[in-house]
């Protein structure tokens, strides 16, 4: 694990995984979309609004992934002080944010035909919104972190904090009466016909690819901006003089 | 933390990180999830109609009520505006709803439904707003040996006079 | 009375919703992270 510690042996894997995840994913779940937009047939109840089944599935489950990711990496950094962790905790906030407000605004579209309502404040919908608040709160804490020096155990502490939510949503259907359905896909069980259950499965492993594609494009950024700081500043100790008068930036 | 340990153990000072941040954590979730089960029945979406036969809200008092629409209970009332049906809970336990307005196209015999309004001293569930509640199964209209023509027949029927 | 929603358009209105945010999101992290490792790669050099 510590040979990712150098971020040479990173970039090096990091560099080719990048652009095949993401175009994997990309492929995968354009596929995955377009067979649950074109030709999955429409369900019994709901007719064609099923299809958006295809979208916010793999959002939920990324957003709360995107969560754990977090959580876990956080848990990395405290414990074992590994910086590559840090950066993959704060390399998975945005995407996990997005992930998240593309669940709820799916799920908003899909209540309206379905329910008969954009929004209900019942407890996965409640649950979730929160964890979206809980990324945004991430997010400001993470580049307060790196701007203005605040210690970078602060997000990693509240990264753990948060992860309370993820259980909470999960079960939030089990435990409470809730507008929202209870949960179709359960250990080795499946109440969603194979008609449906096959392209699920690839749109979210297509989005996942996705996922793991933009989390390393960001850690490679995030990378990139710390190298890129460290060597200005030592470029500006090693000649004062002309880096007072150029200046830094 | 480490400039206190010996220099000979540098796993130590990690240990003790592991162990102090797996506890807090522990502790944490266990708490938060404590407190969620606590709130179990205040953060409930709505009265199942068991719940509203052994501890009814107030009359009057604007609740939701949950259940499944009994099959073969729908039915337009006099006014052709007003529609009646029951709503059934997990055990026997029976609410008869009215409701006057536009009804969401999942609202079915035999699915779920959520009403939000009051209960009456007469024991009617007064709704002013009905919510389809989708339950988890997903299964194709052909596998239903169901055109959409008789899926749209079939609705029809079990909404009669509902137009 | 029934509400007689066209589904189609819930449809669409998602997709485009959905497939426009992963892309946007997508394509932003690849330009930040192009820009960053230029960036880097300048200062490298000078």
């Amino acid at each position: 694990m510590h040979g990712f510690a150098n971020p040479k042996r990173f970039l090096s894997l990091a560099t080719w995984l990048t652009p095949l995840l993401l175009v994997g994913g990309l492929l995968i779940a354009g596929g995955a979309l377009a067979w649950g937009l074109l030709f999955v047939p429409p369900d019994r109840l709901m007719g064609e609004t099923v299809r958006i089944l295809f979208l916010h599935v793999p959002a939920a489950w990324l957003g709360m992934g995107g969560w754990t990711a977090i959580a876990i990496s956080s848990l990395a950094f405290l414990v074992w002080r590994h910086p590559l962790a840090a950066l993959a905790a704060r390399a998975a906030a945005v995407p996990g944010a997005a992930f998240t407000a593309i669940c709820l605004a799916t799920g908003s579209i899909w209540g309206r035909p379905t329910w008969g309502t954009w929004w209900v404040w019942d407890g996965r919908l409640t649950s979730m919104l929160v964890l979206l608040f809980l990324f945004f709160a991430y997010i400001a804490l993470a580049q307060a972190a790196e701007r203005e020096g605040v210690s970078e155990r602060i997000p990693a502490i509240f990264g753990l904090l948060g992860a309370v939510n993820i259980p909470i949503i999960n079960r939030s259907v089990v435990w409470w009466n809730s507008l929202h359905q209870p949960p179709s896909l359960t250990m080795g069980k499946s109440a969603i016909d194979a008609a449906f259950l096959v392209p699920l499965l690839f749109a979210v492993l297509g989005f996942s690819l996705l996922f793991g594609g933009v989390v390393l494009a960001r850690m490679r950024a995030l990378l990139a901006d710390r190298q890129a700081e460290a060597r200005l500043r030592r470029k500006a100790m090693e000649a004062p003089a002309f880096g007072q008068v150029r200046g830094v930036s | 933390m480490s400039a206190v340990s010996p220099s000979g153990s540098r796993l130590k000072p990690k240990h003790q990180r592991l162990v102090l941040v797996v506890l807090a954590l522990v502790a944490l979730i266990a708490a938060g999830l404590l407190a969620a089960y606590a709130l179990r029945n205040q953060a409930s979406y709505f009265y199942l109609p068991e719940q509203m036969r052994d501890d009814p809200p107030a009359i009057g008092q604007a609740v939701r009520l949950g259940g499944m629409v009994e099959d073969g209970s729908l039915r337009t009332l006099g006014d052709g505006v007003t529609i009646a049906f029951n709503v059934t809970g997990l055990d026997n336990s029976v609410v008869p709803v009215r409701f006057s307005g536009i009804v969401p196209d999942l609202f079915v015999e035999g699915s779920g439904v959520v009403a939000e309004g009051t209960l009456r001293a007469d024991g009617t569930f007064v709704a002013d707003n009905l919510l389809a509640k989708h339950d988890e199964n997903y299964v194709p209209r052909e596998l239903q040996e169901m055109t959409e023509h008789q899926a749209a027949e079939m609705a029809e029927e079990t909404m009669v006079g509902i137009r | 009375m029934r509400e007689a929603l066209d589904q189609w358009d819930f449809v669409i209105a998602a997709y485009a919703l959905g497939v426009g945010g992963t892309l946007a999101m997508a394509g932003w992290a690849w330009a930040a992270m192009v820009r960053a490792e230029r960036r880097r790669d300048a200062a490298k050099r000078k």
